[in-house]
């Protein structure tokens, strides 16, 4: 018994320090922003920081802004990466063991170097007009199709891993029986491809909303001034305009929406579990 | 009967430099044709080229006449039941049966009706709305092998179905394919590295070695008169003395041979451990030492040393009392084969004891 307590206590004592960094440095944050996000003047509950922001139009053009770029964003990542991460799986070509070997650099260029360089590169003067001619060069920067862009660029590199990984635990096995079946290419990917695969997109999706929702380089530096991206918006009610009461309660709003996310895939993940359990 | 499978001087090369190269050989209507060899001999490279899934570099392979070298697995009139079962995870017995009718688009009465037909077959009624993950392998196995029978294949594949279970229930899969093949006429092409299995359910054996055939005859030929010195060595078990062939004698130990046939080199005889039996006073005789006595099952093997080298006997298990360790029998060889040098058969007759001197 003594032996079990020992064990116990040890056990305890080694997750002890994680925890009390996830309580200070996490926890209390999380706790103090939905604190101050439900506190009015006179230190009082009041909801009229979130009747303000579900009011006020600036605001909302920013919510609708942020979540239009975001399911855009999250719907042209997993397209383009899916495509790729289904070539990389089913091709032996060159041209496929070139992307295998080039497509993870992204994730090694620094955010704010990449969205400078994508600047210098599609601005109304930049590389690409100079090439095409200004004239024909169609507005990227300061605009969604910029933002879109650099999403794409910043989040195709890890979607498409966790993408290829999960089609590679698709044993080419399967994939000869349902050939043998019968199945065309159009069926092994209905029947076949998305089935077993669509668990690790709803993983990629849950981390693509949430990273893209809460985003601020890129659309602090390409996007236009209004509507603004929530993470923007929050930053300046924040340090520029001083409302820490506002921006507590849009950062409540956005944990909200990637909460309703996760609760979602957590959802999808138990469904499967419990049938892989029958 | 019609010639359902025809393998045309077929070659596949890999890059490694393996591969197969001049297999030729028919599978005929309602027959099974087992695949036999070593792992790494190329006996699947023929059967995936057969179902579609490897390009060959030459040859030919026909199905009822048609050439099908062309088409891609989905529209080859072959049906295939993998090693590994195959089944889809994410569809439910019933699903995996019926998918291919489904894309076949026959009516939903009939699938329902076929699926239940074949359950039946393969006794596991009532298992429709299970996951394959919910099944032992055995039963695994059996919805593969209704899956490909759903298909109504002309030839029917099989690649080592029962490797990984366990004996038991290899053996009683064994009997129950067997019945089903007879029962529906089915042409199976069968692989498997069990020497066992393959001597027990086919029609006909393609013993294969190094990318090449080393034999094609029925189980009792391959293993009454194994062509080559491999076949034989991989076929049951065997005895195998050197000795020096001069003319039409051979020459093991102080034990001279005669054969009708004329050679002259270093040769091999290949004894099956039944084919060594004690002698009685009549026979010519070896004197062995009984070296090793082991009980395996309704037989036992016994070890001998004797003055041509250490030979494995097989007797009845009742028999095992008569041997005693370390005590000095004599045996005499009942039938061998003489094998040359680079592993041909010496002659294709087989020598008896007779005609020792």
């Amino acid at each position: 018994m003594r032996k079990q307590w020992k064990s116990a206590l040890l056990g305890l004592g080694l997750v002890m320090p994680s925890f009390l960094i996830l309580l200070v440095l996490v926890m209390y944050p999380v706790w103090s922003s939905i604190k101050t996000s439900f506190t009015g003047a006179d230190d009082q509950f009041t909801f009229e920081h979130y009747q303000y922001i579900f009011t006020e139009p600036l605001i909302l053009n920013n919510i609708r802004h942020t979540l239009i770029v975001t399911v855009l964003s999250c719907l042209l990542v997993l397209i383009i990466a899916y495509s790729i991460a289904i070539y990389l799986r089913f091709s032996q070509s060159t041209v496929a063991r070139w992307i295998n070997k080039t497509y993870l650099i992204p994730m090694f260029i620094p955010g704010v170097i990449a969205v400078y360089g994508f600047i210098n590169f599609y601005r109304d003067n930049g590389w690409v007009a100079r090439i095409i001619g200004e004239e024909y060069m169609p507005a990227i920067i300061y605009n969604v199709k910029g933002l879109l862009m650099i999403n794409i660029w910043f989040n195709i590199p890890f979607t498409t891993m966790l993408l290829i990984s999960a089609l590679q635990s698709i044993p080419n096995s399967i994939i000869e029986g349902a050939k043998d079946a019968g199945a065309n290419q159009w069926r092994l990917f209905w029947h076949f491809i998305l089935p077993l695969s669509y668990r690790t997109m709803l993983v990629a999706l849950t981390f693509l909303f949430m990273g893209i929702v809460g985003s601020f380089t890129a659309p602090f530096l390409i996007d236009r001034n209004a509507p603004q991206m929530l993470g923007v918006s929050m930053q300046q009610h924040f340090s520029v305009f001083n409302e820490i009461e506002q921006s507590s309660s849009l950062a409540v709003f956005m944990f909200l929406l990637c909460s309703i996310v996760g609760c979602f895939y957590i959802y999808s993940n138990i469904k499967e579990s419990k049938k892989e359990l029958k | 009967m019609a010639i359902k499978l025809a393998i045309q001087n077929l070659s596949k090369l890999y890059p490694t430099g393996e591969g197969v190269q001049n297999i030729d050989f028919h599978v005929e209507e309602g027959e099974l044709v087992t695949l036999l060899g070593p792992s790494g001999c190329g006996k699947t490279t023929v059967l995936r080229s057969v179902g579609g899934f490897i390009d060959p570099t030459g040859g030919a392979i026909k199905v009822s006449d048609q050439d099908v070298h062309h088409l891609p697995p989905e529209k080859r009139p072959s049906a295939m039941v993998f090693q590994s079962y195959n089944l889809w995870p994410h569809m439910t017995v019933f699903d995996n049966l019926a998918f291919s009718l489904k894309l076949k688009k026959v009516k939903k009465i009939e699938i329902q009706q076929r699926v239940e037909e074949v359950l039946t077959l393969v006794h596991l009624q009532g298992m429709e709305k299970k996951y394959p993950s919910e099944l032992s392998g055995g039963q695994q196995q059996r919805i593969a092998l209704a899956r490909a029978l759903l298909l109504e294949p002309e030839v029917l594949l099989l690649d080592e179905p029962f490797s990984a279970l366990d004996a038991k229930l290899r053996h009683e899969l064994r009997e129950e394919l067997r019945d089903i093949q007879s029962k529906r006429n089915l042409t199976m092409l069968f692989v498997t590295h069990d020497q066992e299995e393959a001597l027990s359910i086919s029609d006909k054996i393609v013993v294969m070695n190094n990318g090449h055939i080393e034999q094609i005859a029925p189980p009792q030929d391959i293993y009454n008169t194994p062509a080559s010195l491999f076949v034989a060595q991989f076929i049951g078990r065997m005895n195998f003395i050197k000795g020096q062939a001069v003319n039409n004698t051979i020459q093991i130990g102080d034990i001279t041979l005669t054969m009708d046939d004329l050679y002259t080199g270093e040769v091999t005889l290949g004894v099956r451990p039944e084919d060594i039996h004690v002698a009685d006073k009549s026979s010519v005789r070896i004197e062995a030492r009984v070296d090793k006595m082991m009980m395996l099952g309704h037989f036992a093997e016994i070890t001998l040393h004797t003055l041509i080298g250490s030979l494995k006997m097989f007797v009845d298990r009742q028999q095992l009392e008569q041997f005693e360790l370390n005590s000095t029998i004599s045996i005499k060889l009942v039938n061998f084969i003489v094998f040359k040098e680079n592993g041909e058969v010496l002659s294709n007759r087989r020598m008896n004891v007779n005609e020792m001197v």
